[in-house]
């Protein structure tokens, strides 16, 4: 067991953890990454397709800038956003975000004449280098600015429990190299949660294999109150063979220096949309798109794990090829582009809620504990809003750093952790974590899935606790060693998804609407009325109740009190 | 059927050898070489890296005499190929570059438009002889002579000038060694390389890198090696004794260029076919006929 | 006579069709209800594991890793993230050639062993700290010799088209196992494909302070490069390794640092003079009077008529002089 000090230690390494270590080091004070899979090479962040224009940069007219920031609160986040957050992120993004990025030496692509490459439209964007591909040079980037500064980072070490005082306040984690097999505590004045929202607990889900809702539990596990849990994306458009590119997307995005985006069709041929001629304002339309697709299911000529198909052929090879990687797929795949289609269905996505904190300083409801990026639970969908994140909690860190305690940790809450995860090793049962693991997204997938009620979410708990009873008692993990022992990873995340997934479905049956991309077939009304709140899930002793925080409205307001989900643009 | 000649600059100096083998066999087969006297080196892979607009000036300007001629450019060389190849696609897809280089040609009254068909003497046998006539031609099929073909790198790869998804797919040189009455041997060096162009400053590199595809195929039955590269055959032949050396251990693998195994199948003579300039020795065929099989024949 | 018409074959690709090696023919050779035969290389007792795994729609190698992990072999320890061509872990040999586990086609008989060049951690898991310190000690960052004038910056697509190409690099490492170079080992100081793309991403970028490219350059091996293309065979983003990142990176090499260019540069001049090159007047410029202590090989070199030292040594043009000399001349260097 390794134990190390620092000032903040910093859980997950994609874009607002790396944000977040990069500003606290500037501070001067001294953070420390702890990453499951590889700083800028794992997670979500690496997935950024493209990057969106704010404010008036590049040219954007006022009506292009109100569009950007209207889209984010409509079409990304149903409202569910504070508009002042977004406007203060919108500002910064448009005044340091790019400029920053760009003078760090990311490459935003050109023609060969010099013009900055961007998509026409109502909305526009740029790319780093390839569209579809931004998320690897900028998540890149990232990594070598970590390295340039020396701010050391452990990889392939996963975070298993936050570590508080006894006064409840967090003081650092424990966490195990599961490359060596050592564990390692860390203790600190202040730990950053960023371990993002795409994690996999459906059985079509984005998440890259480490994510298993590691932030939502442990911080539910030290009490933090969580919010709009039940608020998730869903990609349409993620190809349905082979299993292993269930997170590789048909980007319905329009193409840079093209008018064009790719289109759908369903079983019998009929394009059900095409995001370009449907609904120019909806840039990145997930939701537009999977209420597209909820009415060729509907009509029985698409199913949700596949049955309709996605393409460019309406498009010239070079319109695609030109700027993006959209074709890669398909000729990996031995297809024609830009004539073939190919299968796809939906993939669970990103989750708009998380842990639930103060958006001026990251604060989670608990001492010494704070968020940043896709888990905050406070905003969706786009890599700036991630990065922004980083800014504000190293800002809100930094500013509280006097203040934060720093009395040690009971040896005896480290002991029990380090008991708790030798414990797997010892189990004597006769199924595999993984199999487990399945089973659950399994239950989520039937269950929990696009479309959902009351009768279907309490079967899932019911399963949930027939899973817990009955199969994870026989969880076995056959190889006893410590090192790069896969399985006793599944089995550690075993328990946080279980826990996160009931967490989810407690709030989804709490949530008595439907609002954009969380469909209920026993409310299909979403209800400005009663709902445009946040959906706040607070920890007690024995269990846990919901509070309500209504949002503000004042840029944009959604026009009407109630209307079926279905009719709602957004 | 008439070619524009081009050889190279090894095989006319270190590797002659070739180059004579190559007019031999080419005059039996009834092919006729025009050589392009005033064609310059191609530049092997120096020029185009630290010159990429020289390079290619002198490469479409091989292609450029070609086309003078009327003729198709027939290379003896695997760099050589890869570099007009190079030079040609380069010249095709990019209209300034193209321009530049004309313009750069200009000045000897040359002038390129694209339209020269490039052939390496192994593909010219398979599209333009044809595998059934040169089975008709074969007068001494080689009795089953275990033979290890060395493609050398720059006829299989890279991909995206030659298609392979997986270079050691390559056939030609197994199915050649058939027709011509050998016995082709599967090994581990067969598409790999033979590290001839760091020879220059620091042959350490060749050495061990050849040294390794020499002991493989020799572990595996060969008799002897062919290659349709001088580049290579001048360090598996040319630096074997070196490589003997340097692995404290006898070889004696005899490394046949292209030309000179089609000369043999042919009823040449070792003295003919410049056999006897090699640093290893090919021993009478007689000697070689029957060498028995082995679980690594290819086909 | 010989026939004067095309025999209908391209010569060049034989072997591509009847060997399915297109990517068309790799994704239709199997299908559902087949079975696909695995073996995989396992540390413990160094031994091959064999497996049955049933094929699915498309299946890649990841898929059936994942099903045999699930199945039988939940004690394989093998490197995932994303499982679609970004983070760049899942990269393995597979029947002896390297391959991204998440990217390539399934075949009916595979054999899955880890990267080489690597030290193996567990199974098909590397360790890439040797890789990691190489890209380290270039510095790969940029550095401006101007400030930053604010965004956008003024910068071509043209400018930056091949650190733009290296930017495309998941570092997957397959082209640092198929090097056969980095193969050698301690042998030389080539730095090996992948660090040099990561290196190019920055080196090949015009904004970047050549002082610092120049230094990152200097313990490159750049020159130790055999030009073998292996790595761009494997590389799974399709980037030209040699042609776009490292022959450009030998360019930078050869005008920051003259001395570490010495071949190409006599190469260059031995063709401006002669036409064509002289390999003796090569080696001789190259090695300086090194090259005459290989009395053997000189000897028998000199015996078979291999070498012509006196054509060498009196710089005998051939009829490309003139030719050559116009042209190289004008392109300067």
């Amino acid at each position: 067991m390794k134990t190390l000090d620092t000032d903040v230690v910093i859980v997950g390494g994609g874009a607002a953890g790396c944000f977040a270590a990069l500003k606290l080091h500037e501070k001067g004070v001294r953070p420390l990454i702890i990453c499951k899979g590889w700083v800028g090479k794992s997670g979500a962040s690496i997935f950024a397709g493209n990057l969106v224009i704010s404010g008036q940069l590049l040219g954007n007219t006022v009506q292009e800038a109100s569009n950007t920031a209207e889209f984010l609160i409509k079409y990304h986040n149903q409202f569910l956003i504070d508009q002042n957050w977004a406007r203060r992120c919108g500002q910064w993004i448009e005044q340091v975000y790019y400029p920053e990025l760009e003078s760090a030496g990311l490459y935003f692509r050109r023609d060969d004449s010099g013009n900055m490459v961007t998509s026409p439209g109502k909305i526009r964007s740029i790319a780093a280098n390839v569209q579809g591909n931004s998320g690897v040079p900028f998540m890149d980037l990232r990594r070598k600015q970590i390295i340039k500064a020396g701010i050391p980072r452990l990889e392939e070490t996963v975070v298993t429990a936050l570590l508080q005082r006894e006064d409840g306040s967090v003081g650092g984690v424990f966490a195990l190299d599961y490359l060596t097999g050592e564990y390692v505590v860390v203790r600190a004045k202040a730990v950053i949660l960023a371990t993002g929202y795409s994690d996999r607990l459906h059985a079509r889900s984005t998440g890259t294999r480490e994510m298993s809702a590691d932030g939502v539990a442990m911080a539910w596990r030290a009490g933090a109150a969580m919010s709009n849990l039940e608020m998730q994306w869903w990609h349409t458009n993620d190809i349905a063979h082979p299993p292993s590119w269930q997170r590789m997307q048909v980007y319905p995005n329009p193409m840079l220096g093209s008018e064009k985006s790719a289109r759908m069709v369903n079983s019998q041929g009929e394009e059900f949309f095409n995001q370009q001629v449907d609904d120019p304002l909806a840039f990145g339309p997930y939701t537009v798109q999977l209420k597209a697709l909820v009415k060729q299911v509907h009509a029985g000529k698409a199913r949700y794990d596949g049955g309709y198909y996605a393409g460019f052929d309406h498009c010239n090879t070079d319109e695609v090829e030109n700027y993006t990687s959209y074709a890669k797929g398909y000729k990996q795949l031995g297809l024609q582009f830009p004539q073939d289609l190919i299968e796809t269905a939906v993939t669970a996505h990103y989750r708009q809620g998380g842990v639930d904190v103060d958006n001026k300083t990251m604060r989670a409801s608990v001492p010494g504990l704070y968020v940043a990026g896709g888990l905050g639970g406070h905003s969706n969908g786009l890599i700036a809003l991630a990065t922004y994140d980083g800014k504000v909690v190293a800002d809100g860190v930094a500013n509280d750093f006097t203040s934060l305690r720093s009395a040690e940790i009971p040896q005896s809450r480290i002991d029990a952790e380090k008991k708790r995860l030798d414990q797997f090793l010892a189990e004597k049962g006769d199924v595999p974590p993984v199999v487990i693991k399945d089973a659950l997204r399994k239950i989520m997938w039937d269950n929990a899935g696009v479309e959902k009620d009351d009768a279907s979410l309490n079967a899932a708990l019911d399963d949930i606790d027939r899973l817990r009873l009955e199969l994870l008692p026989r969880m076995n993990v056959a190889f006893k060693g410590r090192r790069v022992n896969y399985e006793w990873l599944d089995a550690i995340d075993l328990t946080n998804m279980i826990d996160a997934c009931e967490l989810i479905i407690h709030s989804s049956i709490e949530r008595r609407e439907s609002r954009g991309p969380f469909m209920r077939r026993d409310f299909p009304a979403t209800d400005n009325t009663n709902w445009l709140s946040a959906n706040i899930m607070i920890k007690t002793d024995n269990g846990f109740r919901f509070e309500q925080r209504p949002y503000e409205l004042p840029f944009f307001q959604p026009g009407f009190a109630t209307k079926n989900n279905m009719e709602v643009p957004w | 059927m008439k070619w524009a000649y081009y050889p190279g600059c090894s095989a006319r100096s270190t590797c002659a050898e070739l180059n004579g083998a190559t007019h031999r066999v080419a005059q039996k087969l009834g092919v006729e070489l025009v050589e392009l006297e005033s064609a310059t080196c191609t530049g092997a892979r120096e020029l185009r890296a630290i010159d990429p607009i020289g390079f290619y000036t002198l490469n479409v300007r091989i292609l450029a005499l070609a086309e003078q001629q009327q003729l198709p450019l027939l290379t003896i060389c695997n760099t050589c190929t890869l570099n007009v190849l190079d030079a040609h696609a380069a010249f095709t897809d990019d209209p300034a570059l193209a321009h530049e280089v004309n313009e750069r040609l200009a000045g000897e009254g040359l002038n390129y438009s694209g339209r020269t068909r490039i052939s390496h003497f192994l593909w010219m046998l398979y599209e333009n002889i044809g595998e059934d006539e040169l089975r008709k031609r074969v007068v001494r099929p080689l009795n089953g002579l275990t033979v290890a073909a060395f493609y050398g790198c720059h006829i299989t790869r890279p991909p995206g000038r030659y298609g392979f998804v997986d270079s050691r797919n390559n056939v030609a040189l197994e199915r050649l060694a058939v027709i011509l009455g050998c016995q082709p041997i599967d090994y581990s060096g067969r598409t790999e390389c033979c590290g001839f162009h760091t020879a220059a400053h620091d042959e350490r590199i060749s050495i061990k890198l050849s040294g390794q595809h020499i002991l493989s195929a020799k572990a595996n039955g060969a008799k002897t090696m062919v290659t349709p590269c001088p580049l290579c055959h001048t360090v598996l032949d040319g630096f074997q004794r070196e490589i003997e050396d340097d692995m404290g251990t006898k070889l004696e693998m005899p490394v046949l260029h292209l030309p000179q195994l089609v000369g043999l199948a042919l009823g040449m003579t070792h003295e003919e076919l410049g056999i006897d300039r090699h640093m290893i020795a090919l021993p009478p065929l007689a000697e070689n006929a029957g060498a028995s099989a082995t679980n690594n024949s290819l086909i | 006579m010989v026939n004067l018409e095309l025999q209908g074959i391209d010569a060049r690709r034989l072997g591509q069709a009847e060997n399915g090696d297109s990517l068309k023919a790799r994704n239709t050779a199997i299908h559902d209800g087949d079975h696909l035969s695995v073996k995989i290389k396992r540390s413990a007792d160094d031994r091959f594991d064999s497996h049955r795994v049933p094929y699915q729609k498309w299946m890649r190698v990841l898929d059936a890793l994942n099903y045999v992990a699930e199945h039988d072999a939940p004690d394989l320890a093998y490197r995932w993230f994303c499982g679609s061509k970004m983070c760049g872990s899942c990269a393995v040999r597979m029947n002896g050639r390297e391959v991204l586990a998440c990217w390539e086609a399934a075949v009916p008989e595979m054999t899955i062993e880890p990267l080489r060049n690597l030290p193996v951690i567990r199974d098909l898991v590397v360790d890439r700290g040797p890789y990691e310190r190489r890209v380290a000690a270039f510095e790969p960052w940029l550095e401006r010799t101007e400030p930053y004038s604010g965004f956008p910056e003024p910068l071509s697509h043209k400018d930056i088209k091949n650190a733009s190409k290296a930017l495309d690099c998941i570092s997957c490492m397959a082209c640092y196992s198929a090097c056969p170079v980095i193969g050698l080992g301690d042998l030389t100081d080539f730095a090996g494909p992948a660090p040099l793309v990561q290196l190019g991403q920055t080196a090949l970028d015009p904004r970047n302070d050549p002082a610092k490219v120049r230094r990152a350059l200097e313990q490159s091996g750049i020159f130790n490069c055999v030009s073998c293309y292996k790595c761009e065979e494997v590389c799974p983003a399709g980037i030209p390794i040699v042609s776009g990142i490292i022959e450009p990176l030998k360019a930078k090499a050869a005008e920051l640092l003259p001395a570490m260019a010495r071949h190409p540069r006599a190469f260059r001049a031995i063709v401006a003079a002669r036409g064509r090159i002289d390999p003796g007047a090569l080696i001789l410029r190259v090695q300086g009077l090194l090259a005459l202590a290989r009395i053997p090989r000189l000897l028998r070199m000199l015996a078979r008529g291999k070498i012509n030292p006196l054509k060498t040594l009196l710089c005998i043009k051939t009829a490309a002089a003139s030719g050559a000399a116009r042209i190289l001349s004008r392109t300067g260097a």
